[in-house]
């Protein structure tokens, strides 16, 4: 089916009235009540508060530390510096290891020498934050800079300032080729080639929330709890115990209210660890809270990167080989998930190319270090490949849509394995580029005059088509990449006394709508009525081990486990409904808040005393166990990759560069829609962040000082409302084959086309200035250079 | 301390006094002082908008106010919206346009628009665009919210001819 989420009505087909629609959100009462609970607003007593001493150098010998006045201002409490953390700490560990790379010794404070302006030297614990930080002002560092190096391309230069030396050889952290067949035969006898050098900008997710921790030890009970603006709960109890050498059940990890993670908070960072030495050495809750100039320095970074694509074809327009060869900038460590991972898995994009090869390299640099971020390395290589479709179209004198069409893969060509090994589950990719191209109007624009419209501007129109991957295929996929995590999701459900059901997961709810979404299938599969379920997120005390909330794949793991673990609690409530009305299991049904018979409606229970029955054990058939409860964990066995194309119509100043984006297409396929209302939500939310990265957010540095230049909310410019153009999304709704309900991930997926679409929109309406955009961000100066050929 | 200063302040209806920090923002002053902790901090420097209260009715934003210059002044924020259980007409509004996610910036938006509604205007989207400006969302892209708003502006302009009327 297709259309709009919101032009369609009734359930689809086999669904009940809880799947699939937009049933009102768990989550929004308290938030609008201002009664969220994020982690600033958590205050347990005698809490104390710690700053952060951070290095203004990218690159520089710590000579010495000398603390003088610090620790005598009143209210000053603790004070650690690098050998401290050193003696008393491992180094972080991360989640997602770059493969075939060494680890590196990140410590939460440094030691001898530091990396990265904003990296943590010394930190101070107080009565209150603005006393650490006066305590701060009375340390004095002494540094002695050494060169640095800010650029990842130089980076590699023989010669270039080395990072991580008798580590790290030349900044490289590693390579990781991948392919299939020979591109290289391919390209040496093709009619065409095509290929460019594409640049992506450093950015951020820029969270509205900061990151922050609550530390609180109890020596005698041995417990350590967290709470913390977390995407992942109990990851960072599994990190804080490497780290920190405790056993894992020495510590509980909270994450209540997530004010935004988007990837960036994934895992710990050296603030969590600090945080914990604080409180365990005073016995006292310590807090700290980002503020934003040490977020835009301390928080990790994203997406840079600098392609070299290259596209060969036969003059007929038909791709024989792509080659992708990308440096990834890491910055000065590795952080929990470190640099993007997922261009190489859909380098090729939605194309059938049976030749490929894409190579990986991780570079360091004296820059903050790179993370994870909504989509994950797949917004850069879509930057590159659809860029150079457009270019190869041009060179061809093939139109960019019937280009794309030709190449595309087709319904019946999947399931297939593209070169890096991915295995497109399901989908109609041409369906997804021709609706685009029909909503922008494509044809009335390629039928018209190429001239400049009454108003003096010109004209483009530019599309972009992806596939993007969501979940994770398996554990055994994920083992063989070396990731400390699973593959699944896990969640408990507990039946209570007043008729409702808890559920417990270690998801924490950062704004995804997971504790709607989890309800919506508890109801769906048991029949419950939406309203009697509650879902409890985010505390590892209460929940069952689990993953948490990155790489959209927390609906397609969840939904098999809360479909199983709701089946079985079912069944059970069946069993023992049956017994008190005295007919068989076969006979009854659950209805909302009553477990009633079939044949006959009037005769019910409530599900308030077959709950309680079981909980007390008193009214139980006498082979049944007392209690009503169900953990169920799910693997999914593959990933499900969703699709789509992207159109946008810009208009340029032929004079200025300056230019409007006056409409923007998503044409886009999740699969089942759980809740199209979020879905909608999801993929407008993230398109606005692909936009802003594409037309403004950048982060950068200048090269002789090393330092970041922008790095304030004043000069970081994150869209606001009057900057985001009119948006049109429509969807296709493909199940995927490959997961519960025909899942597909939507939470990065507007990341990825905009760049693309927006700089092939700009080529087009300049093509008689003959320009090619290959750096982002797209902005005014840089499409006014390109039209003056600089 | 001694450079210490009190202030009496009007909130939400109940005075409070204290004794503050001359360097306390009234952000913090309501967040960790006076237990609002729906009124949020995301920059301390009068960009991102999450901590946007009422002072005297105007929308401000109270990181950019030291608590002392509170003194005398009546302050609003997001906990005096809703009536007991029910949503105020606005919160219902933004709730049932999908207008939050993480719902970090929402009391923000909340306490923008109410000084607007109090304005009885009825804007077009491209002002409401406009007098949001100054309240940043990362997550919804915005469109929910300003539909959001429209619908409540439109509501509460419909409301007050229909009260004219009578
Ligand atoms: S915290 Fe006040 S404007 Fe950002
Ligand atoms: S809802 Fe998350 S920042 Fe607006």
């Amino acid at each position: 089916m297709t259309g709009t989420l919101e032009q369609r009505s009734a359930p689809a087909e086999g669904r009940t009235s809880l799947l699939g629609t937009s049933a009102a959100r768990k989550e929004d009462d308290r938030l609008l009540r201002g009664d969220g609970r994020f982690t600033d607003d958590i205050e347990p007593a005698h809490a104390l508060e710690m700053a952060v001493g951070r290095s203004p150098y990218p690159h520089a010998r710590i000579l010495g530390i000398d603390l003088g006045l610090a620790a005598e201002l009143e209210g000053v409490r603790h004070i650690l510096v690098g050998a401290d953390v050193r003696s008393a700490t491992r180094p972080l560990t991360v989640l997602r290891p770059v493969p075939g790379a060494p680890a590196l010794p990140y410590y939460a404070l440094a030691g001898d020498v530091v990396r990265y302006e904003g990296e943590p030297v010394v930190s101070v614990v107080a009565t209150s934050r603005a006393v650490a930080e006066d305590a701060l002002e009375l340390i004095e560092i002494d540094y002695e800079p050494i060169p640095h190096v800010s650029d990842a391309m130089a980076a590699l230069e023989p010669g270039a300032p080395q990072v991580h030396p008798g580590l790290v050889e030349r900044n490289l952290m590693v390579s990781n080729p991948e392919g299939t067949g020979d591109p290289e035969a391919r390209v040496a006898a093709a009619d065409v080639v095509v290929e460019g050098r594409f640049r992506i900008n450093r950015v951020t997710g820029l969270p509205m929330e900061t990151r922050g921790i609550v530390a609180e030890w109890r020596p005698g009970a041995r417990e350590l709890t967290v709470h913390s603006s977390t995407q992942v709960p109990h990851l960072v109890r599994k990190q804080l115990a490497e780290v920190l050498s405790l056993p894992e059940s020495d510590i509980r990890a909270v994450a209540s209210d997530v004010g935004g993670g988007f990837g960036l908070k994934l895992g710990i960072y050296p603030e969590d660890v600090l945080a914990c030495l604080h409180a365990m050495a005073l016995r006292r809750p310590v807090k700290w809270v980002e503020d934003r100039m040490e977020h835009f320095r301390a928080t990790t970074h994203a997406r840079e990167a600098t392609h070299d694509y290259r596209i060969a074809a036969r003059s007929d327009g038909q791709i024989v080989a792509i080659t992708d060869t990308y440096a990834t900038d890491l910055g000065g460590w590795n952080s929990s998930f470190g640099s993007a991972q997922l261009s190489s898995v859909v380098f090729t994009g939605p194309y059938k190319v049976d030749d490929g090869y894409v190579e990986r390299r991780v570079v360091l640099t004296n820059k903050t270090p790179i993370g994870a971020y909504r989509g994950y390395g797949q917004p850069e290589v879509n930057f590159a490949c659809e860029r150079l479709i457009d270019r190869l179209a041009r060179r061809l004198g093939i139109d960019p849509l019937e280009l794309r069409a030709k190449n595309m893969l087709r319904p019946e060509d999947l399931p297939w394995r593209n070169p890096a090994g991915a295995v497109y589950d399901s989908g109609d990719y041409e369906l997804c580029l021709r609706m685009a191209a029909e909503a922008i109007d494509y044809d009335a624009h390629r039928a018209a005059p190429r001239v400049p419209r009454a108003d003096g501007r010109l004209v483009g129109i530019g599309l972009s088509s992806f596939v993007e991957r969501t979940g994770y295929a398996s554990s055994r996929f994920l083992a063989r990449r070396g990731s400390q995590f699973g593959a699944h999701e896990s969640v408990t459900l507990r039946a209570n006394r007043s008729g409702g059901i808890d559920v417990y997961t270690g998801v924490s709810t950062m704004g995804q709508s997971s504790e709607t979404a989890f309800a919506q299938v508890v109801g769906e599969v048991f029949g419950i009525a939406y309203d009697a379920v509650k879902v409890h997120a985010g505390d590892t005390g209460a929940s069952p081990l689990n993953t948490g909330a990155f790489a959209s794949r927390t609906m397609i793991a969840a939904a098999g486990a809360l479909t199983a673990a709701s089946e079985a609690l079912q069944a059970k409530t069946l069993r023992l409904a049956a017994w008190i009305l005295e007919c068989g299991a076969e006979d009854v049904e659950v209805a909302g808040t009553v477990v009633r018979r079939r044949d006959d409606p009037a005769v019910s229970v409530p599900l308030a005393d077959v709950f309680t029955a079981a909980i007390l054990g008193q009214g139980i058939p006498p082979e049944e166990e007392p209690g009503l409860e169900a953990t169920a964990h799910f693997e999914p066995t593959d990933a499900a990759y969703s699709f789509g194309t992207a159109a946008a119509l810009v208009s340029v100043d032929p004079d200025t560069g300056e230019f409007d984006v006056e409409r923007f297409v998503l044409v886009h396929d999740c699969g089942t829609a759980v809740n199209p209302m979020v879905v909608e939500g999801q993929v407008r939310g993230a398109l606005v962040q692909g936009l802003g990265a594409a037309l403004g957010e950048e982060l950068r540095y200048d090269a002789d000082t090393g330092q970041l230049v922008n790095g304030t909310m004043m000069d970081y410019f994150a869209p606001a409302a009057p900057d985001v153009p009119p948006i049109e999304l429509l969807h296709t709704e493909v199940p995927s084959p490959v997961t519960p309900f025909g899942i597909r991930g939507v939470g990065e997926v507007g990341t990825i086309p905009p760049a693309a679409a927006i700089a092939n929109a700009l080529c087009d309406a300049l093509v008689d200035f003959g320009v090619e955009l290959d750096t982002l961000p797209l902005t005014p100066e840089v499409v006014w250079q390109a039209m003056r050929g600089r | 301390m001694t450079d210490d200063v009190d202030v009496t302040v009007t909130v939400n209806g109940e005075t409070v006094t204290a004794r503050v920090p001359p360097r306390l923002h009234a952000a913090d002053f309501l967040r960790h002082r006076v237990g609002l902790t729906g009124t949020h901090v995301g920059c301390e420097q009068g960009v991102c908008g999450m901590c946007t209260v009422l002072v005297d009715g105007d929308a401000v934003k109270s990181c950019l106010l030291f608590a002392a210059q509170l003194d005398g002044c009546t302050v609003r924020t997001v906990e005096s919206l809703a009536t007991g259980d029910r949503l105020h007409p606005l919160q219902q509004a933004f709730k049932d346009a999908h207008a939050l996610q993480c719902g970090f910036c929402t009391p923000g938006f909340l306490m923008t628009v109410t000084a607007l509604t109090d304005r009885g205007e009825r804007l077009s989207e491209p002002e409401i665009r406009e007098e949001i400006a100054g309240v940043l969302c990362r997550c919804t892209g915005y469109d929910p919210i300003v539909k959001a708003i429209a619908r409540h502006l439109d509501a509460t302009a419909a409301d007050d001819a229909a009260r004219a009327a009578r």
